[in-house]
C-alpha cells in the first residue's frame, strides 16, 4: 500500500468548525438543595464567616458563591418572614446562611453558640422546621436552624437572579461565573477553534481514507479516527513550514472501526467467516451478536494504539500489540520530523504536567497514572538509542502519557462509551462532520435544526425542541459536562453547501460509531 | 439492594478479591466477575497505570476474558459483580454487550454511569436496558478506594504531597459514597 499516495488524494471537506453547546447551555435545569439559616449577633458575622470555613470542609464540585452569606432582615424575601422573624426579633441580628452540604446539627451549633443573640433580644422559643428536633435550649445561648431551600447552580440571567432573591434567598448575578460552571473558558475555547480550522477538513477527509480501509478489509464498520499531536502543528508553523504541504506529518495514529475482526469462543471472527472482498455484510444492519464491542471502535482503538507505542521499551509492551492496519501500522512507525536536535536528556525526566485549564475540577490525578516512575527509569542517557526515540507517539519513559493534549478527527459522532473514553484518556478535542451524527452518538447537545429560535433558555422544561422527523435520540454533549471530572472541547465540522436533509448517518442504520 | 444471597455475597467478594489485588499492584482498587450460569468465567481489576491507557477498566478485562471462551450472545444471560459502579463508559460498553444484570457495592459520584451521573442502564438506546443493584459490601469498597487514594501518588506528574492524611474509617453520613473514584 502506498500510503503517500493516498495522503497526496485527499480531498479536504471545506467548510466551518463549530463547537459544540453543551448540555448545560442548550438544556439549563434548576436544581436546588437544602441550606440553614440561622440569626446570629450582626456584629460577630466576620468571625462567623472565619469559624465556619475553618471547620466545614466545602465540596470544590460545587460552587456556592451565588448565595448571600449574609441577609439582614430587610433583604429576607418575604415568605421567610414567619419562619425567621417570629412575631419579634432584634435589630441586633442577622442571618447566616450554611450552604449544602449540610455539616452535622450538633457541629454547627457549638460553632454558632458564641454568636447566638442573647435570650433577651431574642425570640428562641419560635418553632422549628421539622426536620429539626431540637431539645429545649435550657442554660447557654443556642442558636435555631432553619432550614430553607436555595438553588445549587449560580442564576444564568439577572432576571433569574432576581426571582430567586425574592422568592429563595438573596443571590449574586455574576456572567462569567455563571457562563464558568455551563461551558468552556471562552478564550480556550476559540484559540482551540481557530486552531483546528485551518486542518480539519484534511483531516476529516484522510479519516474517511482510514474508515474506507477498514470497509473494506471487511474487519469493521466504516468508521475511521486520525489523531493529530498540536504540538507538531505548532513546531511546523514555527519552522515556516506550510500545513498544506505537511498536514499529514502531524498526525500521531489513525484508526479504523474493527468490530468484525475478534474471534469470540475461539471461533473465527466475523470478518474471517466472511469471504471474498469488500465490506462485510453485516453492515447493512444492526445485529448485537456480531458487532463486537466498544473496545473495536475506533476511538477506542486508537487509544490503544496510542497507548501501546507509549509503552516502548516494557518488557511485556509487545504482549499487548494490538492487531493493525497497514494504515494504522504506517503512521506508528513514523519519527517526528519537528522533534527538537535530542538535547543530552536534561529534559526527559520532566513530565509535561496535564495542564490546570483541563483538571477543573482540579480533585484529583485518579485514576491513570504512568506506572514507571520517572525518577526511578531512568532512561536510557543516549537519546539516539532509546526506544522509541524520535517517533511521533512519545513513550512514557520521555514524559508520554495517555492521549494528553491530542486532538481527534472522527468520521462519526462516537458512541456514548467512545466518548468517555475519549475524556479519560484526556484527548483536548475531538471533531467530527455534522453529517456524521449517530442516533447512538454521545457529543450532540440538540438537533441540528432548530424549528423555532431560541432567544431566552426555556427555564420551565429545559429540553430541547424536537420537533423534526429525525428518529428520536438523547442529547448527551459528553464533551464537557460539569459533572464529570474530565471534559474536552467538541467540535462540529458543518460543509460549505451541506442540505440539512440529506445524508445524515442518524437517518441511516443505527450503530454505535 | 436489601440482604444479598449467599451466592450474591460469593461472587462480590470474588469482584473484591480483584480490588485488592488491584490496590497491591498500584491500580485503582476497582475489580469485578462476571457469571454465566453460575460460574465465573472473567475476571477484571483495573489495569490503567500499567498499559498506560485510561480505558483499560476491570469490566473490559473481565468482559475480553469471557470472550475468549464464550460468544457475545451469552453475555445475554451474564451477570456482573463489581466493587464500584461502573463509570459511564463502562455502563455504556455494558449495555452495547446486552449484560443481563449488573450489582455494585458503592457509588460513583464523579463517574457513574448506571445512577449517579447518568443513567445509561435505562435510558433509552438502541439495545435493551439492563437492571442495576447498588450497595453490596459498599463500606468495604469505599475503604479500599480510600486506602488508594491516600497514597503519595509519585507517578502522577505532579504528585500531591498528602503526608498528613489520615486514612478516614468513618462513615457518618448514610449516603455516603465514594466521590473520585473511577472504572
Amino acid at each position: 500500500m502506498d500510503v503517500q499516495e493516498i495522503i497526496r488524494g485527499v480531498q479536504p471537506l471545506v467548510g466551518e468548525v463549530r463547537p459544540i453547546r453543551t448540555v448545560q447551555e442548550t438544556q439549563p435545569v434548576e436544581e436546588y438543595g437544602y441550606a440553614y439559616v440561622a440569626e446570629v449577633n450582626v456584629k460577630s458575622a466576620a468571625k462567623v464567616v472565619k469559624v465556619l470555613d475553618a471547620s466545614i470542609p466545602r465540596d470544590p464540585a460545587r460552587t456556592t458563591s451565588h448565595l448571600r452569606r449574609f441577609a439582614k432582615q430587610s433583604n429576607l424575601p418575604e415568605h421567610l418572614h414567619p419562619l425567621l422573624l417570629g412575631d419579634k426579633h432584634s435589630p441586633q441580628s442577622i442571618f447566616v446562611l450554611i450552604p449544602p452540604p449540610l455539616p452535622e446539627v450538633d457541629l454547627l451549633q457549638e460553632l454558632l453558640a458564641p454568636f447566638a443573640v442573647t435570650p433577651a433580644t431574642t425570640s428562641t422559643t419560635q418553632t422549628q422546621t421539622p426536620s429539626e428536633s431540637q431539645s429545649e435550649s435550657q442554660t447557654a445561648p443556642r442558636v435555631t436552624l432553619h432550614t430553607i431551600k436555595v438553588p445549587t447552580l449560580p442564576p444564568l440571567s439577572a432576571s433569574q437572579a432576581d426571582t430567586w432573591t425574592k422568592t429563595l434567598w438573596p443571590v449574586v448575578y455574576n456572567p462569567a461565573a455563571a457562563r464558568a460552571t455551563v461551558a468552556p473558558p471562552v478564550q480556550v475555547l476559540a484559540r482551540t477553534r481557530e486552531f483546528i480550522q485551518p486542518d480539519a477538513g484534511r483531516y476529516l477527509a484522510f479519516a474517511r481514507k482510514v474508515a474506507h480501509e477498514a470497509l473494506h478489509s471487511g474487519r469493521g464498520r466504516g468508521v475511521g479516527a486520525v489523531v493529530v499531536d498540536p504540538e507538531i502543528v505548532d513546531r511546523i508553523l514555527d519552522a515556516g513550514g506550510d500545513m498544506e504541504e505537511r498536514w499529514a506529518d502531524a498526525i500521531v495514529a489513525v484508526a479504523g472501526d474493527a468490530r468484525y475482526s475478534r474471534r469470540e469462543a475461539g471461533k473465527p471472527s466475523v470478518a474471517e467467516t466472511h469471504l471474498g472482498p469488500g465490506p462485510n455484510p453485516a453492515v447493512d444492519g444492526y445485529d448485537a451478536d456480531v458487532e463486537g464491542g466498544p473496545d473495536l471502535h475506533a476511538l477506542m482503538r486508537a487509544a490503544e494504539i496510542i497507548a501501546y507505542k507509549r509503552r516502548v521499551g516494557d518488557l511485556d509492551a509487545e504482549s499487548d500489540r494490538p492487531d493493525l492496519s497497514p494504515l494504522e501500522e504506517y503512521f506508528i512507525a513514523q519519527l517526528d520530523s519537528t522533534a527538537p536536535e535530542p538535547k543530552q536528556d536534561t529534559d526527559t525526566d520532566t513530565p509535561t504536567p496535564v495542564p490546570e485549564k483541563y483538571q477543573k475540577t482540579g480533585l484529583h490525578e485518579s485514576q491513570a497514572v504512568p506506572i514507571t516512575s520517572s525518577t526511578s527509569t531512568s532512561a536510557p542517557q543516549e537519546s539516539s538509542s532509546t526506544p522509541g526515540a524520535g517517533l511521533r507517539i512519545r513513550p512514557r519513559t520521555q514524559g508520554g502519557y495517555l492521549c494528553t493534549d491530542l486532538d481527534v478527527y472522527l468520521t462519526h459522532e462516537p458512541c456514548v462509551c467512545c466518548c468517555m473514553a475519549l475524556l479519560l484518556s484526556r484527548f483536548r478535542s475531538v471533531t467530527y462532520p455534522q453529517t456524521g451524527r449517530m442516533v447512538s452518538g454521545g457529543l450532540a447537545s440538540e438537533p441540528v435544526i432548530q424549528p423555532v429560535p431560541v432567544s431566552e433558555p426555556d427555564y420551565e422544561d429545559g429540553k430541547a425542541n424536537e420537533a423534526n422527523s429525525r428518529q428520536p435520540r438523547q442529547y448527551y454533549g459528553l464533551h464537557w459536562r460539569k459533572e464529570l471530572n474530565w471534559r474536552a472541547l467538541g467540535f462540529e465540522f458543518v460543509q460549505d453547501g451541506q442540505n440539512q436533509d440529506e445524508d445524515i448517518a442518524e437517518d441511516g442504520v443505527a450503530f454505535y460509531a | 439492594m436489601g440482604q444479598a444471597t449467599a451466592e450474591q455475597a460469593y461472587f462480590m467478594e470474588q469482584a473484591f478479591e480483584m480490588a485488592r489485588k488491584a490496590l497491591d499492584t498500584g491500580e485503582t482498587p476497582v475489580g469485578c466477575v462476571l457469571v454465566y450460569e453460575n460460574q465465573i468465567v472473567g475476571y477484571g481489576m483495573n489495569d490503567t497505570n500499567r498499559s498506560m491507557n485510561g480505558t483499560r477498566h476491570a469490566e473490559f478485562l473481565a468482559i475480553q476474558e469471557m470472550l475468549r471462551s464464550y460468544p457475545k450472545s451469552a453475555l445475554r444471560s451474564t451477570d456482573l459483580y463489581v466493587t464500584v459502579e461502573p463509570c459511564v463508559m463502562c455502563a455504556s460498553a455494558l449495555r452495547q454487550y446486552q449484560i443481563r444484570s449488573v450489582y455494585f457495592g458503592c457509588g460513583n459520584e464523579r463517574f457513574g454511569g448506571t445512577g449517579s451521573i447518568l443513567t445509561l442502564h435505562s435510558d433509552p438506546s438502541i439495545d435493551p436496558p439492563y437492571p442495576v443493584y447498588g450497595g453490596l459490601q459498599r463500606q468495604e469498597a469505599i475503604m479500599l478506594l480510600r486506602r488508594f487514594y491516600i497514597q503519595e501518588n509519585d507517578k502522577a506528574p505532579k504528585p500531591r504531597p498528602k503526608k498528613h492524611r489520615e486514612l478516614n474509617t468513618k462513615f457518618d453520613d448514610p449516603i455516603d459514597s465514594v466521590d473520585r473514584a473511577t472504572h
